[in-house]
């Protein structure tokens, strides 16, 4: 019976024109019509059908609402069945467009399929049904054969499209494009409607002359059943609505999966199940895309895994359901091992980048592992599909994103071409500036110039293990250099090579990515796991800076925000004995330590040493006080041992004074050492052995008044209800007066400037030009060094950069942080009248001191 | 030694300044003459010292005495000071003595 059916509704409804029956009621025939169900996990299997509803020229996947499932358990509505539809909503769904259907009214319940072949649109064909047939759908695995499939449809297809294969029907043309050039028409007519095909027909090498039974999405399937092109398959050409059994599992299937989810309870989706387990795995990682499809006849489909829906791996979240994002691995993890309660395991991540400049890591577990890991190239460009998205662990993954992914054996990565939209590297670069204000244990890149290297050493942990550890310098533009510290392996590899482009000269531009932020000795950075080294990288960031670094930066100042090296901790602070007490250094929760350059004015020698274990804890003897067994043997209560013979260690009270004022201290081993000239034992036996008090005294006297730039750590400490501020000499340097005077016209130059830098002179300045005369040193009379060795009463403006700081003067405090940067070298703890690597200048000029690289102090790690 | 007048701090360049006035310099000894030693003043000029040292010279060596010429003094005290000495922080002095701070010095 002929009855109209709306032409153009079809076309209306996917424009979104036609929404709901408010709009129109068309008159639609059925021609497609399958059974879904879904298995909720705590239902029983709701039935839903779903359809297919043309209009005679396109036809749409809609759903019959439950209530209409009636109608065509009993037949009323079948394949061919014409309808009104009275009651409908058209959704737009993951870009499909679905038509819900609440009601309707059957018109002809049987009828042929009118009009030519359908461009079935925005929803992909489910492997089409008969009524009635359950819900399986006609498999081809169950029927083992595409052939018998397709002849089980052609009488079905046959009727419908009476058409032969060959020959293009106007409509073809118009939307068929796409069929009529699977048909072998020599159509390469574009396809507008066919997004997602293309990508199919390349992928599967399915050349326009396919023959592609169904529209969009089913290009892929008819790729994958490796339909020859030739195979003169007219009803497979038709099998439009029926579907071939195949899974529809293009991409585009699959939001209408979870499109289908919401109205059916994730109907479709079990639905679709079974139909894929009876297809099998989808073989995904199999799948190349260059490979022609060779899936003839195979049983297992494979699911499509066209990618027409990259994804930015900004927008991936773990409620997306099935993603796929192109990538390039920016940095591949090593392979870890690790134990955990619940047994052994294995684990290796990586970093992709994509064209949006979204990162996000990605990590695989034991098995994953081995299908993964060689697969993964750094640099290379992959599809990767089907992992499961965390939520990101932040103390290992340092990369802007929330989530992080983990694959799983479902997981597919599919190397593809190039592509030259993804970068190679993202970077967020810092300004060392901006470091300073960065909060310790952040995480950050940065890109600088190596100004300095310096060797390789070894730290001994707290743990008891060896790591190495090297330090470099890198200076940027923003006029601070930082020092960063290198563990484990970079020391080696990367050090090495920096080393090298140090000692040839050329100061490499180093890029750092993920390096992290630490507070010691101000700031530094030091590298963790999964930093990563550039050197001299090919960025705009690092050509500006080695332009610069050319004209200026080689002898620009520098300040550094990582304070100097000699001690933990320490910066070179010289102040005056008076200034310990004015200042109440000592007080606060954390030592004080500061440089004072004075005499030894006295000095106990009742109890200059002590008796000591010898025991060596690590590298460093125990030094634990040790008692007299009485036997001649020694105990020592911490390493719990007797030794005959014990060390003897100093311990030496002295007082010390400047022009202002004295104060106690005490010398340990090593400073005492340094201060007796003698060993502690030598002297231990020098009095006490052999007696000779003479030469003992001897000894002593020399020692007092004589001059030493002491290195004091002053700190407040508790004896039984009282607070003392007690001062250790950590280090004690005889002075040599030359190299102070340097210091002090530096301090003199500092001073001047900073006066210019109009101040107000402070107490100290008259002080000093009071005191320029006072050589009352206690030794050495050579007149002008010694006037010149005016005593350093004023504070030393802490930066290098004099204007900067601006100098502030007050007679009491000083601006504690300030440093002593060297003009000669830029690093710090020393001006460069000490600088080492100063090359002297009879000019007295300073602060010109060229740089020669290397040399850096020594580093003491622990200890203080 | 005549302590009445003090003994300006001079250098080479400062020498000059001071002509007929009591002036002390370090010079670094190159040569030594009857009758004159040749040396090198901290900035590098080259003084010429009148007069006989008693005492055999170390490389450094102090002199006191009326500069005659602006290259010429006219020794009185000779001390020697070694064969180390910063001639720099020297340099630096007698620049500081007679430009900022003179007033401490005369």
């Amino acid at each position: 019976m002929a009855v109209d059916l709306t032409t153009g509704a079809i076309n209306k409804m996917l424009n979104g024109e036609v929404a709901s029956e408010a709009d129109m009621t068309p008159v639609l025939q059925v021609t497609e019509l399958k059974l879904i169900q879904s298995k909720r996990p705590n239902q029983e299997a709701i039935n839903r059908y779903k359809v297919s509803l043309s209009d005679g020229i396109l036809s749409q996947q809609g759903m019959l609402g439950t209530s209409l499932n009636v109608l065509v358990t009993s037949g009323n509505i079948q394949l061919g069945s014409i309808l009104r539809v009275t009651q409908f909503v058209c959704n737009l769904i993951q870009n499909r467009r679905i038509v819900i259907i609440s009601n309707l009214e059957i018109i002809v319940e049987k009828c042929n399929i009118i009009g030519g072949t359908h461009v079935q649109a925005g929803m992909p064909n489910e492997p089409g049904q008969q009524l009635g047939g359950g819900a399986g759908y006609v498999n081809t695995q169950s029927n083992g054969g595409y052939e018998q499939q397709q002849a089980r449809r052609t009488d079905l297809n046959g009727g419908r499209y009476g058409v032969s294969a060959n020959s293009p029907q106007p409509q073809v043309v118009v939307h068929n494009s796409s069929d009529a050039g699977r048909y072998g028409v020599s159509a390469n007519l574009p396809q507008p409607q066919v997004v997602h095909n293309n990508p199919d027909a390349g992928r599967y090498g399915v050349s326009a002359n396919l023959p592609q039974p169904r529209v969009v999405h089913n290009t892929s399937d008819a790729g994958r059943y490796g339909v020859p092109a030739t195979s003169p398959q007219p009803q497979v050409s038709q099998r439009y609505g029926t579907g071939s059994g195949y899974p529809e599992t293009s991409p585009s299937i699959r939001p209408y999966g979870s499109a289908i989810a919401g109205y059916g309870g994730s109907g479709l989706e079990q639905a679709r199940a079974p139909a894929t387990t009876a297809y099998s795995r989808p073989v995904q990682s199999a799948y190349q895309p260059q490979s022609p499809p060779m899936y003839v006849n195979r049983g297992p489909v494979a699911r499509n895994e066209a990618p027409p829906r990259i994804t930015p791996v900004a927008a991936l979240n773990p409620y997306q359901g099935r993603w796929t994002i192109r990538v390039r691995v920016t940095c591949k993890g090593e392979l870890r091992r690790f134990s955990n309660p619940r047994g052994e395991g294995k684990l290796f991540n990586f970093d992709l980048l994509d064209s949006d400049g979204g990162e996000i890591r990605v990590t695989c577990f034991n098995d994953v592992v081995d299908k993964f890991f060689d697969q993964i190239v750094v640099g290379n460009v992959y599809l990767i599909s089907r992992g499961s998205l965390r939520p990101a662990q932040k103390n290992y993954n340092h990369l802007h994103n929330d989530y992080e992914i983990h694959l799983d054996s479902a997981s597919t990565i599919q190397q593809c071409q190039d592509d030259a939209t993804i970068p190679r590297y993202q970077f967020h670069f810092r300004n060392i500036g901006d470091i300073e204000n960065m909060e310790s244990n952040s995480i950050t890149d940065l890109i600088g110039i190596v100004s300095s290297i310096s060797p390789t050493g070894s730290i001994m942990r707290k743990t008891g293990t060896e790591v190495q550890k090297r330090a470099l310098q890198l200076k940027d533009m923003s006029g601070r250099s930082v020092e960063l510290t290198m563990w484990g392996n970079f020391c080696n590899a990367e050090g090495q090579k920096l080393q090298n482009l140090c000692d040839s000269g050329v100061f490499p531009v180093l890029a750092v990515k993920a390096g992290r932020i630490s507070e010691f000795n101000g700031k530094q950075v030091s590298t963790i796991g999964s930093s990563q080294f550039f050197i001299e990288p090919d960025f705009p960031e690092a050509r500006e800076l080695k332009d610069w670094y050319e004209r200026e930066g080689k002898n620009a100042h520098f300040t550094s925000i990582s304070r100097e090296f000699i001690g933990a901790g320490r910066q070179e602070v010289r102040k005056v004995i008076t200034q310990i007490k004015d200042e109440k250094l000592g007080t606060s929760e954390k030592p004080d330590w500061i440089t004072v350059c004075a005499t030894i004015s006295f000095m106990k020698v009742e109890n200059f040493c002590y008796t000591a274990c010898p025991n060596m804890n690590g590298d460093r003897p125990c030094s634990k006080k040790v008692t007299n067994n009485g036997d001649g043997t020694w105990r020592c209560e911490k390493c719990d041992k007797c030794v005959d013979e014990c060390d003897y260690r100093y311990i030496l009270q002295i007082q010390l004074q400047d022009h202002t004022g004295l104060t106690w201290a005490t010398a340990f081993q090593e400073a005492g050492e340094e201060i007796m000239g003698i060993s502690a034992k030598d002297l231990y036996y020098v009095k006490y052995e052999h007696q000779e008090e003479e030469k003992f005294e001897d000894i002593i006297r020399s020692v007092t008044f004589s001059k030493y730039i002491f290195k004091l750590k002053i700190k407040e400490e508790t004896y039984s209800d009282e607070q003392r501020v007690k001062a250790t000499v950590v280090r004690a340097e005889k002075l040599t007066y030359s190299s102070d005077t340097r210091f002090m016209l530096e301090a003199m130059d500092k001073l001047r400037t900073g006066d210019a830098n109009s101040l107000p002179v402070k107490t100290e300045s008259s002080n000093y030009r009071s005191d320029a005369f006072n050589s009352g040193i206690g030794t050495s009379g050579i007149g002008e060094t010694a006037s010149v060795d005016a005593r350093r009463e004023f504070e030393l403006p802490a930066a290098n950069q004099v204007g900067q700081y601006g100098n502030q003067y007050s007679s009491g405090a000083r601006p504690v942080s300030g440093m002593i940067s060297c003009n000669a070298c830029g690093s710090n703890g020393h001006v460069s009248a000490n600088c080492p690597s100063l090359m002297s200048e009879p000019q007295g000029e300073y602060t010109q001191g060229r740089y020669t690289g290397g040399g850096m102090p020594r580093q003491h790690v622990g200890g203080y | 030694m005549d302590a009445s007048s003090p003994a300006v701090f001079v250098n080479g360049a400062l020498l000059r300044r001071f002509i007929g006035q009591k002036v002390r310099a370090v010079i670094q000894v190159m040569r030594s003459d009857i009758g004159s030693v040749i040396g090198k003043s901290t900035d590098d000029q080259q003084i010429v010292v009148k007069g006989s040292p008693q005492l055999p010279l170390t490389t450094y060596l102090e002199v006191i005495g009326i500069a005659e010429t602006d290259n010429t003094i006219r020794a009185e005290v000779w001390t020697n000071f070694g064969d180390s000495f910063d001639a720099q922080n020297y340099n630096e002095l007698c620049k500081l003595a007679n430009g900022e701070f003179r007033h401490m010095f005369i």
